[in-house]
């Protein structure tokens, strides 16, 4: 929910005179995994620069989850599987998000606050960016440190309530690399302290020749240090009006993930007013060290069978078409999600790790002005 | 990693591109994030299933994601 980095050459196409420069404009998600969640989400956001020395941006989003959600890994029918909550999940959140900033010659210095709301879940989060713009705007350097401070509660314990507390650093720079390129790359460092169990997860193991089974709710780690890559590129095409867009990461944490995502798309200029943008996504991971779905007879200080720590890979490809009318911008996207183990790079994921499959759609509608 | 920002280091001496050869790079398809809206949808699709998330903010607050 932070702020990205901007490039402040690319925010806005200039306008002479103008004294107000932005857009707003609403958004509504719609997500759906198959057997799982399905998730509404409206949007509301707005993005000005005032007299080319301010910078204002917000958002506001409500979220409306229904649907079931893993609870249990059990290895009761021999093998380990999750089972799902009971009940059918209703859940809103709600967060808003607001970041100003000023401009003093080549510097922006910005601030920016955050909050999210649900019944079990909430959070809190600030931050500060200095971005300065070097060899005639062709350089941009960016230095950005933020805080969260998160309280975790759970519907089915009343009593708990745990605080997570997060540093992060962030440091990046933006060239200019042709009169049709750019790069930009980042590196962010997150340090986080406190609870990091999730209330929701259990696991149930079944051992042979024994009465009864285990069971161990989740039991993460008490803090978690992790640090990501992130470099982006563009290029346009002229000739063929189109332009390539790649942009790759690399992540890892003292838990022992390791991640790479990669996402390729191609943005093609459909006449004056239409784009289509064909894009394909592959994320692969390492497990955590304490990744496991059922509870080895000696029983571990840490242990999580949420197969978001299991090792694997996905592929999502999605479609977005935007249209430029008079005095709006509509732009609908299409995608889907494909994770499973065979999918991890190499194809070792963990075996136990069940496919997920969803499908989701974005429709936006912005004003330019 | 420290080469590459040594190499983005030496390209900002190197590389000028003078302002009024800039219109192909204010295009809105080489910007690099998406519009505000459809980057917050976003937001909530892949983070809430994969163990790794950020790389591009700091400031932001979590979320209890199923």
């Amino acid at each position: 929910m932070g702020a990205a980095l901007a490039l402040p050459i690319l925010a806005f196409a200039p306008r002479a005179g103008a004294a107000v420069v932005g857009e707003m404009g609403a958004s509504i998600l719609g997500y759906k995994e198959r057997g799982l969640m399905k998730a509404t989400e409206p949007i509301l956001f707005g993005h000005a620069v005032i007299d080319d020395v301010w910078e204002v941006e917000a958002s506001a989003v409500g979220d409306i989850l229904t649907g079931a959600s893993p609870q249990f890994v059990t290895n009761v029918s021999g093998r380990p599987v999750q089972v799902l909550t009971g009940a059918s999940v209703h859940e809103r959140r709600h967060a808003g998000d607001a970041k100003v900033g000023r401009r003093f010659g080549d510097l922006v210095i910005s601030a920016s606050a955050a909050v999210s709301n649900e019944h079990d879940y909430h959070s809190k989060a600030g931050g500060v960016e200095a971005r300065e713009d070097f060899n005639d705007r062709n350089t941009t350097v960016t230095l950005g440190y933020g805080r969260a401070n998160d309280h975790v509660g759970s519907a089915i314990d009343p009593s708990l309530d745990q605080p997570r507390t997060t540093d992060q650093w962030l440091a990046g720079v933006t060239q200019v690399l042709s009169p049709v390129s750019l790069v930009q790359s980042s590196l962010a460092y997150s340090d986080g302290r406190g609870w990091y169990n999730d209330p929701y997860k259990f696991t149930l193991t079944f051992y042979p020749g024994e009465e009864l089974p285990a069971l161990l709710p989740d039991l993460r780690p008490d803090h978690r240090r992790s640090f990501a890559w992130l470099t982006r590129y563009r290029r346009h095409f002229a000739q063929q009006q189109g332009t390539l867009q790649a942009d790759y990461r690399y992540f890892t944490d003292d838990w022992g993930v390791r991640a790479h995502t990669l996402e390729v798309a191609w943005e093609q200029q459909l006449g004056e007013r239409w784009s289509l943008r064909p894009a394909l996504r592959y994320y692969t991971q390492a497990a955590a060290d304490f990744y496991s779905p059922v509870i080895p007879q000696t029983a571990p200080r840490l242990i999580s069978s949420d197969q978001r720590l299991a090792a694997f890979g996905g592929l999502s490809p999605s479609l977005r078409a935007s249209v430029r009318l008079q005095g709006l911008v509509l732009e609908g996207t299409i995608g889907y999600v494909h994770d499973a183990a065979s999918l991890r790079l190499g194809g070792s994921g963990s075996p136990e790790f069940e496919t997920l499959r969803a499908v989701y759609g974005i429709l936006s509608i912005t004003h330019p002005f | 990693m420290k080469r590459t920002w040594i190499a983005f280091l030496l390209l900002g001496g190197c590389v000028h591109v003078a302002p009024y050869d800039r219109g192909y790079l204010a295009r809105p398809d080489m910007a690099l994030d998406a519009g505000l809206g459809t980057a917050r949808a976003l937001e909530k699709i892949h983070p809430s299933k994969e163990a790794a998330s950020g790389g591009a903010s700091v400031g932001g607050g979590g979320c209890g994601c199923n």
